[in-house]
């Protein structure tokens, strides 16, 4: 396998690990948690190679995922105090969880191998050198080992308990009228997503790694309203980042994990401008479409209310109209067109008269008559 | 009020509390409160905004802790009783544009039975299936539920309760903000859960309704202000001493 390889799997495999979880975050509003906790692991990973005596990834990563678990664990303490809200928690905690690591490294370990910027910003540029060696024998790129397991144990805890996620986040007071603990639940997820954050840092540092743990999952919320391919669609953009990314820095020879998130927020951003049904170009349109069908109903309502009274004449003539609807000559004549293309109105001599279809669509609209129909 | 029905046979009662209070941290919800649900009644929980009627629904499922008190479902703790409980939250409860539809969320009934792990099949599906088509919402099983207008919503949530097949159902607030037709639904669902045995309480806010719709009564503000059949509880006198004087007027006609 070539180095180029192994960084494209990785980067793959690595993304798709994180936009699983992502889908419940999004949808838990807590998508931020992934924030303080992919800090807050710094002091565990510390003690973890302090207790190993070495970088050792396995105990640097129980280390961390404990940590990752304290963290949630003080945030929500904090939280329940009431004197803080729920963002604030955050912010008070991960900050002096990662400060608490950086003394760590600065007073205990500046002489251990501990990279700083590794850990910021990853090192997935390495991945193939870096080798999974047991009892001598080469088994090839660690980071590809370990992106595997990661994404495989997704996989599973989100399949095994797909049920209990969706409904403890639809409902929390129906699942535990139902005999579910959501609290275990929560905790479960929390763990999952500190695993994937710990597996994930090593790639694409601690900055990086909530971008791929919520961006691929907002952007197929966008696509989508079912929870089954918005996290199979989470995944799949995520590897599509990996991919563009991946060939976006050796295009501008950058860094592959800016890379990656740069195309996860281009991927974004294309979503939020042009999904379907919620993109912002699509209910733009929607929006012009229903100005333009108020604008009709305004037109016909105004002719069926003055309609074989005295003052019919002068209110349909196609000056009075513009002035008596608030539009300017052009929206008037607008409009008035879309009406006679619509058959509903007819010009006659600078007036203009609802034909039988328009009365009858007018009659539709009326409130009165909605009223007595329902 | 007779003797008999001051004293319903205990074997005979849905829901005994007694003794309950509730309180978050030290502000008590609800105040000692002793009550009896008679299996088979359909019951109301009626009281003023914040006189606890929602935690009193959910003290009883078990949902918060009580501060001191027992609680017991057919002669049972809520705990051991939970697959013979029916839950219906407010509507409000829960954010609907979740990415599912009706369909889904009906399913969801079934999980209590399915437990941890097993996943719904055929069967589960297929019932979810029959009990939308029982509150007339078959046409809208795939529908996404945001799309659903607020009388849909409950029409969904209560077939979600009608797939639990519970002997005793809890309801928080289902008249609020539906359509007339869902109106009618629910009262005919009410009707037929009675006819088939079942008791279901309902919280509701709306006197002139109440003693149409409910045969029991369960006057609450904070304390229990009065309980039992609706014809002898639900006098001008205990609806004074529940809501204050002012309410009084309104609702002669409704308790006469």
């Amino acid at each position: 396998m070539t180095s180029g390889t192994v960084i494209l799997l990785t980067g793959i495999l690595c993304a798709m690990a994180c936009a699983l979880p992502g889908t419940f975050l999004i949808l838990r509003r807590m998508a931020m948690m992934t924030d303080a906790i992919s800090h807050a692991i710094l002091p565990g990973l510390v003690f973890g190679y302090w207790l190993a005596n070495s970088p050792n990834l396995l105990v640097g990563a129980v280390g961390a995922t404990g940590a990752a678990i304290l963290t949630v664990s003080l945030v929500e303490a904090l939280q329940r105090t009431r004197r803080v809200g729920g963002s604030e928690a955050m912010g008070i905690v991960f900050p002096a969880m990662f400060a608490l690591g950086t003394i760590l490294i600065s007073r205990y370990f500046s002489n251990v191998h501990l990279d700083t910027d590794a850990i910021l910003y990853g090192n997935i540029e390495f991945s193939a050198f870096e080798r999974l060696v047991i009892g001598g024998d080469d088994l090839g790129p660690q980071s590809l080992w370990v992106m595997s397991i990661l994404l495989i144990v997704n996989i599973g805890v989100l399949t095994l308990l797909y049920k209990e996620l969706k409904i403890s986040t639809f409902d929390p007071a129906l699942t535990q009228s139902l005999g579910f603990n959501p609290i275990l639940i929560h905790y479960l997820l929390m763990l999952l997503l500190s695993i994937t954050t710990v597996g994930a840092f090593t790639a694409v540092g601690a900055i990086l790694v909530v971008a791929l743990v919520i961006v691929p999952a907002a952007t197929a919320y966008l696509l989508t309203d079912r929870l089954i391919e918005m996290m199979v669609g989470s995944a799949i953009i995520g590897a599509l980042a990996a991919i563009g990314g991946y060939w976006l820095a050796m295009w501008i020879d950058g860094s592959i994990a800016g890379g990656i998130v740069t195309m996860a927020g281009l991927f974004f951003a294309l979503a939020l401008l042009f999904s379907p049904q919620q993109g912002l170009v699509a209910q733009r349109r929607q929006a012009h479409l229903n100005r333009q069908r108020f604008a009709l109903d305004m037109l016909v309502m105004h002719l069926y209310t003055h309609e074989r009274t005295a003052d019919e004449y002068s209110e349909s003539s196609l000056g009075h109209i513009g002035a008596a609807l608030h539009w300017n000559p052009d929206q008037a004549m607008r409009t008035i067109g879309r009406a006679v293309d619509r058959g509903m109105v007819v010009r006659a001599n600078g007036n203009v008269v609802l034909t039988e279809q328009g009365r009858h669509y007018v009659q539709r609209l009326s409130v009165m008559d909605r009223v007595r129909s329902e | 009020m007779g003797t008999k029905m001051q004293h319903p046979i205990d074997e005979r009662a849905a829901v005994t509390v007694h003794d309950l209070t509730v309180a978050y941290r030290e502000d008590p919800v609800l105040w000692d409160i002793d009550l009896s649900i008679p299996t088979g009644s359909l019951t109301a929980i009626i009281g003023p905004n914040g006189a606890g009627k929602s935690t009193l629904m959910k003290a009883i499922l078990g949902l918060v802790p009580p501060a001191a008190g027992t609680v017991e479902i057919f002669g049972h703790t809520s705990e051991r009783q939970r697959r013979l409980v029916g839950y219906v939250p407010q509507r409000g409860s829960v954010d609907w544009q979740f990415p599912t539809n009706a369909l889904d969320v009906v399913t969801m009934g079934t999980y209590g039975q399915l437990g941890w792990i097993r996943r719904p099949g055929k069967a589960e599906k297929q019932r979810a299936l029959a009990a939308l088509d029982q509150m007339g919402m078959a046409d809208f099983a795939d529908r996404q539920i945001s799309q659903l207008s607020g009388g849909q919503q409950q029409r969904v949530f209560l077939a979600r309760a009608l797939v639990q097949d519970a002997q005793l159902y809890f309801m928080d607030e289902p008249f609020v903000g539906v359509d007339a037709r869902t109106e009618a639904a629910i009262i005919e669902l009410l009707k037929s859960l009675r006819d088939h045995g079942k008791t279901v309480v309902v919280v509701h806010h709306d006197l002139d309704s109440a003693p149409n719709y409910f045969d029991h009564v369960v006057l609450l503000n904070v304390q229990k202000i009065a309980s039992g059949p609706m014809a002898e509880t639900f006098t001008t006198e205990n609806i004074e001493r529940t809501y204050g004087p002012s309410k009084s007027a309104r609702t002669k006609v409704a308790a006469s």
